[in-house]
C-alpha cells in the first residue's frame, strides 16, 4: 500500500507539471495573439495577382537601376556620335569623289604650271592638225 | 537722270527679272513639282556651288508672231545659262525650261547655247547641259532646225578641247538628241527619254506600238543602245554623278584632272591578289574585285556600267591621280571582246586620251567573239577601233596581263606595239597564239592522227603546249612584257610607273584628222 501511495503521488506531480506547462503555453499565445489583433483577411487571385506585379515593377525597377547609364563620348550619346561621325565619313567621301577644293593636292587642280616640259608638250600635241595656226 | 527716273528703271528691271525667275509661271511650276521634277533654277542650285551662278541672257525673248506666240513671250525663252563653279571649279551651264513651251528648243535658246558654248571654249572651262525639253519648237518652223546646227557645230568644235556632258532630266526628242550625242557624256535621270522618232511617228509609220521609256528610257540607253554613260534614280543623284564625274576630269585638253590628296597607302600590298586568279582556267571571276584591292579605295567610277558587259571601263584614282581603267571582265561571256564591248572600249580610250588621263588596262581576254552574228556586224571595223585608239592615244599607257591574252586580242588590248609604255604580267598570265586546244589539233594534226594512242597523243601534246606557253615568260623573254609581277604588288608597281610616266609627252604626226573605223 506504501507504494501505490508513492505511485499515485508521482503520477498526479508529472501530469500536473504536463498540464501546468501546456497552461503555461496556452497562457503565452494568448498573449501574442493579445499583441497581433488583426485577423488575416481573405486574399483574392486578382489581388494577389497585382500585389505580385507590383513587387515585380518594383524589383525591376531596382533591377534597372543596376544597369550602366548609356556611354558617352565628351559627355554626348555614343550612337548620336557613331551617327555624327558615319554622316562625316560620308560627307568626306563625296567631297572627295568630287574632288572639292579641301580635298586637292594642287590649286587649281592642275601641275601643269610646273612642268614646262609637259607645257610646251602639250602645245606641240594639240597643234599637230592646225599647222596653218 | 533724275533719281525717281532711275528708281522706275529698276523697278522695271527687276519685274523682268521676277518674271524671268518664274519661268512659265507659277502655275507651270507646280505642275512641273507634281511631275516630281524640279525647275531649270532648282536643278542649277542643286549642280553649281552656293552662290555661284551668274546668268547671261536672263531677259531674252523670241520674236516670233505666228500661231498666237507673240502672246507667250517669256523672259529667258525657256533656258536658263550661265557661269557657276562646281567644288570651286568654273563651268559653263545651260539649263532647258520645261515650265516655258515644254522647253522648246527656239532660235533664242540656240543664239544663248551657242553663246556660252563660245565663252565656255574661249575660257576653257567645261561645259554641262540640262536637258528637259519636248523638241523643235514648231512654230519657229526651219529657223530651229538651223538653230539645232548651230549648237552642234559648236559641240564638235568644242569637242576634245572642253569636257561636255550633258545631263537628261526629262524627254529629249527629234533632233535635240544630237547635241547630248555629241558632248563627252551623257548622264541620264530616272523617268527621262532620249528618241529620235516618238512612240506616236513609230506606230505611224510601222505599226509598232511601244511606250516613251520602252523605246528610250535610261535602262534602254544604259544596258542596250549604249548612248548613255551613267544612270541615276533621281535628278538630284543624276546632278551629283556629274560633279562626281568632273572631279576626274580637267578643265580642258591641256591641263590635267585634278590631284586629290592622297588617302590610301601608296605601298600598300594585296595579299588577297594572289588568290584572286581560280585555279582552273575556265573558272570566271569578277575583274571589279582587283579593280577594287588596287586603286584608292571606292574610287570607281564606272562607266556605261550595264553596257556591254564584257568589258569594264570607268575613272578611278592612284594616289590620288585620276586614272582611266579598261578591262576584260572574265565573269561575263569569259571577257571575251564583241562589237559592243570594242565600241566601249575605244571610246573610252579616246575620252581619256583627249584629257590626259592615263589608261590602265588589264587582259584576260580569250579573243574576240566567234559567230557568224558577229562578222556579218562588222567585228573587224569594230575591234579595229580598239587598236586604233591604243595607237592613237598619247597619255600613259600601263598594261596588266591578268590570265589569259589569246591572239588578236592581246595585241588589240594594249600591247607593247600599241604604244603601250609599260607591260606587266601576272606569273598566272597566258600569253599565246590561240588556246591549247586548238593549237594542239593545228600544230600536230598529223602527229595525232598517226598515234596508236590519239587521245592521249592529244592529252599529252596539249599539256606540253600549256607547259611551253601558258605563262607570262616567253612573252617576258622576247621583251613584250617588261616585268613578271606578283599580283599583291601591283597597286605599288602602278603607282611608281605612273609617278615616272606623268610628265610623258608624246607626239603624233601632223594631220587634219585620222580615220578612226566606224
Amino acid at each position: 500500500m506504501e507504494n501505490l501511495g508513492w505511485g499515485l503521488q508521482m503520477t498526479v506531480l508529472g501530469m500536473g507539471l504536463v498540464f501546468a506547462l501546456l497552461a503555461l503555453l496556452w497562457g503565452l499565445l494568448t498573449l501574442v495573439l493579445k499583441f497581433d489583433p488583426a485577423p488575416a483577411e481573405p486574399v483574392s487571385p486578382q489581388a494577389a495577382t497585382r500585389e505580385a506585379e507590383h513587387i515585380a515593377a518594383k524589383a525591376g525597377a531596382a533591377v534597372g537601376a543596376q544597369v550602366p547609364l548609356v556611354p558617352t563620348v565628351n559627355g554626348m550619346d555614343a550612337d548620336l556620335v557613331a551617327a555624327i561621325t558615319v554622316a562625316v565619313l560620308t560627307h568626306k567621301a563625296v567631297r572627295r569623289g568630287e574632288a572639292a577644293p579641301a580635298m586637292r593636292s594642287y590649286w587649281p587642280g592642275s601641275l601643269l604650271y610646273a612642268s614646262r616640259w609637259v607645257a610646251s608638250g602639250r602645245a606641240r600635241q594639240n597643234r599637230s592638225w592646225h599647222r596653218g595656226r | 537722270m533724275s533719281e525717281t527716273g532711275t528708281s522706275q528703271q529698276l523697278q522695271a528691271l527687276r519685274e523682268l527679272r521676277r518674271r524671268a525667275v518664274l519661268g512659265g509661271g507659277e502655275k507651270r511650276i507646280e505642275q512641273q513639282h507634281a511631275r516630281g521634277k524640279l525647275t531649270a533654277r532648282e536643278r542649277l542650285a542643286l549642280l553649281l556651288d552656293e552662290g555661284s551662278f551668274q546668268e547671261l541672257g536672263a531677259l531674252a525673248t523670241h520674236n516670233v508672231a505666228d500661231f498666237g506666240l507673240e502672246q507667250q513671250r517669256f523672259p529667258g525663252d525657256g533656258i536658263v545659262t550661265g557661269f557657276g563653279k562646281i567644288s570651286g571649279r568654273r563651268v559653263a551651264v545651260f539649263a532647258q525650261d520645261f515650265t516655258v513651251l515644254g522647253g522648246s528648243f527656239s532660235e533664242v535658246q540656240s543664239r544663248k547655247i551657242c553663246r556660252i558654248q563660245e565663252l565656255a571654249l574661249e575660257s576653257g572651262i567645261p561645259l554641262i547641259g540640262l536637258n528637259d525639253s519636248g523638241g523643235a519648237r514648231i512654230q519657229e518652223g526651219v529657223r530651229s532646225l538651223a538653230a539645232y546646227g548651230e549648237v552642234f557645230v559648236r559641240n564638235v568644235m568644242a569637242s576634245g578641247l572642253i569636257p561636255q556632258i550633258s545631263v537628261i532630266l526629262g524627254p529629249c526628242a527629234g533632233g535635240a538628241v544630237y547635241s547630248p550625242a555629241l558632248m563627252d557624256f551623257i548622264v541620264m535621270a530616272g523617268g527621262s527619254s532620249m528618241f529620235l522618232t516618238g512612240p506616236d511617228v513609230i506606230e505611224a509609220v510601222t505599226g509598232e506600238k511601244v511606250s516613251g521609256q520602252e523605246l528610250g528610257g535610261p535602262p534602254v540607253h544604259m544596258a542596250r543602245s549604249g548612248v548613255a554613260h551613267l544612270e541615276a534614280a533621281t535628278e538630284a543623284a543624276a546632278l551629283q554623278l556629274v560633279k562626281h564625274l568632273l572631279g576626274y576630269l580637267p578643265q580642258n585638253n591641256n591641263e590635267d584632272p585634278p590631284q586629290i590628296t592622297p588617302y590610301d597607302l601608296a605601298d600598300r600590298m594585296e595579299p588577297a591578289l594572289d588568290s584572286l586568279i581560280p585555279a582552273s582556267e575556265n573558272e570566271p571571276y569578277d575583274m571589279r574585285d582587283a579593280i577594287d584591292l588596287i586603286f584608292d579605295r571606292g574610287s570607281l567610277l564606272e562607266i556605261h556600267p550595264d553596257y556591254a558587259p564584257n568589258a569594264v571601263v570607268g575613272f578611278a584614282r592612284l594616289d590620288g591621280y585620276s586614272v582611266g581603267i579598261v578591262a576584260n571582265q572574265p565573269a561575263y561571256m569569259a571577257g571575251a571582246l564583241d562589237i559592243d564591248a570594242s565600241d566601249k572600249i575605244s571610246r573610252f580610250i579616246r575620252t581619256c586620251d583627249a584629257y590626259n588621263v592615263p589608261v590602265i588596262t588589264f587582259i584576260d581576254c580569250p579573243g574576240f567573239l566567234p559567230g557568224t552574228d558577229q562578222e556579218y556586224r562588222g567585228v573587224i571595223r569594230h575591234g579595229a577601233k580598239i587598236i586604233y585608239a591604243y595607237c592613237e592615244a598619247t597619255v600613259p599607257k600601263i598594261s596588266i596581263v591578268t590570265r589569259k591574252a589569246m591572239g588578236g586580242a592581246y595585241v588589240a588590248m594594249s600591247s607593247k606595239q600599241m604604244r603601250t609604255d609599260l607591260a606587266f604580267a601576272w606569273p598566272t598570265g597566258q600569253i599565246a597564239v590561240m588556246g591549247a586546244e586548238p593549237a594542239v589539233r593545228v600544230l600536230y594534226r598529223d602527229e595525232v592522227k598517226n598515234a596508236a594512242d590519239p587521245a592521249a597523243k592529244e592529252r599529252e601534246l596539249i599539256a606540253y603546249y600549256r607547259e611551253k606557253f601558258f605563262n607570262p615568260y616567253r612573252a617576258a623573254d622576247v621583251g613584250q612584257i617588261d616585268e613578271v609581277i606578283e599580283p599583291r604588288e601591283t597597286r605599288p608597281r602602278l603607282i611608281r610607273a605612273l609617278e615616272v610616266l606623268r610628265t610623258k609627252v608624246q607626239q603624233n604626226p601632223p594631220k587634219k584628222h585620222g580615220l578612226i573605223p566606224s
